[in-house]
């Protein structure tokens, strides 16, 4: 009892306490059956009505990113949990009980984010990779054209949904961290993702073009697409970039944490 | 040592806690005392780095909470007991805890069974009744042993077995030498648990001391019958005391003596029948030390 707790000590609390709630595990599923299981069943209706399909449009199938499709799916599931990671605690009020645990409180959010971001890889990496293989197992039993692991372009494309939900995770932790209530930041993500790119779409077309390559969501499509869309990013100029709104995001939300009372 | 530095704590335009200054000592029980919504609250949320004064501190060893690198070990505290993830289960709150501090597990164990749990230890927090938060919260306060514990309205919604195991819970703390800091807002409580008070009121110190104390040199009243109550009411009004009549031609008189109010009345030569003094009791000690303070409380509806 009389070593002075340290980062680990604070990580380790951490992990014990995302794996000790059910919210976790449902959560985890939730992710997974989104990922894995909407791309399955993309991949499925695309082989099944292929024969009816414009040949014009078999020559542009695009096998990796239709078998990804399921990240912009998976993206809400893993951006609720990185939210609720905090904002759960504020909900309770355990949130006062984590900081008189640790006062250190970027010590404590270091922590949190160290926990989403093993997690997250882990389950990011693993889904993108089942949901991939899965596609490519369909379209190969349908005789579609399939992509490969082998090719560096297609695996770069699936390693990079992964990573492309992880970032997502830590912006939905981060902007839990700035508002505090689960339903205010599940709105704010929703609305970034999801609701964002609609209303671009009613801006004149060559705005469109400045604008829309900012999104996180057309970010994630390049970054998991093995074909460069004129309209956005480079796949590594994307990671960087929503890196950057990641990093800065968190560091926001922290540096509030440590200011605010709790 | 637990030390509160001239601490200020502003919300806006409202003082929560103004200018307070005071010592906790080691060994004793200490008291907390001042009326719902008078800063006890906040200024325990001060105390364990929840909240930033707005100037002052509080320091515990000489150090501000946030320099604390293991604090659980150092100070214990039990602010909310239902503020914890209901979801999660007592066991595993417990065991977040210990690892953030380094505590080892098996500390988790004992401080279960001390407090009676041991139980439920599996079971989710969010099932409890108060009555078994108010232990887990205990629990969660003891699990770094540490020399100073803080409780905030700790026998609120507890049966009366609960407060009696409390009360000498408290007691065998602080004979072991601990820092025992305690707040209420129910005197009578304080009377039988804490050996030292300090009164609070609109986040302001009011004054502090045993119980013997505060009851000491409270207003007492002098309960006066006499054969002529107007003219001896003139006299002694005359020597600077307060003199109320009563229903039945008595006088209650406040600001002097039995013996000096008998020795006027023979002056005036006016026979006094009776002549006794009223010993203040703790409450009106307190409602007289707050009283000010909870005229504004009904004003602003101002959390504690």
């Amino acid at each position: 009892m009389n070593s002075t707790p340290n980062l680990v000590d604070t990580t380790r609390s951490e992990w014990l306490k995302f794996r000790s709630v059910r919210a976790s595990l449902i959560g985890v599923l939730t992710f997974f059956v989104l990922t894995v299981g909407l791309a399955v069943l993309v991949s499925f209706v695309i082989k099944t009505n292929w024969n009816h399909r414009d040949p014009a449009r078999q020559l542009v199938f695009d096998p990796v990113t239709t078998s990804l499709v399921g990240v912009f799916f998976g993206q809400f599931a893993a951006g609720v949990m990185g939210a609720r990671f905090i904002t759960s605690e504020y909900a309770s009020g355990g949130i006062r009980t984590s900081l008189a645990a640790v006062p250190q409180r970027w010590r404590l959010s270091l922590s949190k984010v160290i926990v989403l971001l093993v997690v997250f890889s882990v389950l990011s990496e693993i889904a993108t990779f089942l949901a991939f293989s899965v596609g490519q197992v369909i379209y190969k039993s349908g005789h579609l054209p399939t992509g490969s692991l082998s090719n560096s372009t297609d695996l770069r494309a699936v390693v990079f949904a992964g990573v492309y939900l992880v970032l997502l995770t830590l912006i939905g932790y981060a902007l839990g961290l700035l508002l505090r209530t689960t339903a205010t930041t599940i709105s704010v993500f929703v609305a970034v993702l999801f609701i964002v790119p609609i209303i671009m779409n009613f801006l004149p077309s060559n705005w469109q073009d400045h604008v829309n390559k900012f999104l996180p969501s057309q970010m994630g499509a390049a970054m998991m697409s093995p074909d460069l869309t004129q309209q956005a990013f480079s796949w590594g100029a994307s990671a960087l970039l929503l890196t950057l709104y990641t990093a800065v995001l968190l560091v926001v939300g922290t540096v509030v944490l440590t200011r605010r009372d709790a | 040592m637990l030390k509160i530095d001239h601490l200020t704590k502003r919300y806006g335009d409202t003082v929560a806690v103004n200018d307070l200054d005071f010592e906790v000592r080691p060994g004793v029980v200490t008291g907390f005392l001042g009326p719902n919504g008078s800063g006890k609250s906040t200024t325990m949320r001060i105390i364990l780095g929840l909240d930033r004064p707005t100037s002052g501190r509080a320091t515990i060893n000489g150090q501000t909470y946030d320099q604390l690198r293991a604090p659980l070990r150092e100070v214990g505290a039990l602010l909310d007991a239902k503020a914890l993830d209901p979801k999660r289960s007592a066991r595993n709150h417990l065991r977040a805890l210990a690892l953030a501090n380094r505590i080892p597990r098996s500390r988790v164990d004992e401080v279960l069974e001390f407090v009676g749990i041991a139980s439920v230890a599996n079971k989710k927090v969010g099932g409890f009744s108060l009555g078994m938060s108010q232990r887990l919260g205990i629990a969660g306060a003891l699990l770094g042993d540490p020399q100073i514990l803080l409780f905030d309205e700790p026998v609120n919604g507890l049966d009366p077995e609960g407060i009696r195991w409390i009360r000498d819970f408290f007691r065998s703390l602080a004979k072991e030498g601990r820092t025992v800091f305690v707040s209420s807002h129910l005197m009578s409580e304080m009377a039988v648990s804490a050996d030292e008070i300090i009164v609070i009121g609109r986040g302001k110190f009011i004054r502090s001391g045993t119980v013997d104390d505060l009851t000491a040199d409270a207003k007492g009243t002098v309960f006066v019958r006499a054969a002529d109550p107007h003219a001896l009411a003139d006299v002694l009004r005359g020597a600077g005391a307060e003199v109320e009549g009563t229903d039945d031609e008595a006088l209650s008189v406040a600001g002097m003596s039995a013996p000096e109010i008998g020795n006027a009345a023979f002056a005036a030569g006016i026979a006094v029948h009776e002549l006794t003094p009223q010993r203040a009791s703790l409450e009106d000690v307190f409602m007289d030390l707050t009283a000010d303070a909870l005229e504004y409380g009904h004003h602003d509806a101002e959390a504690s």
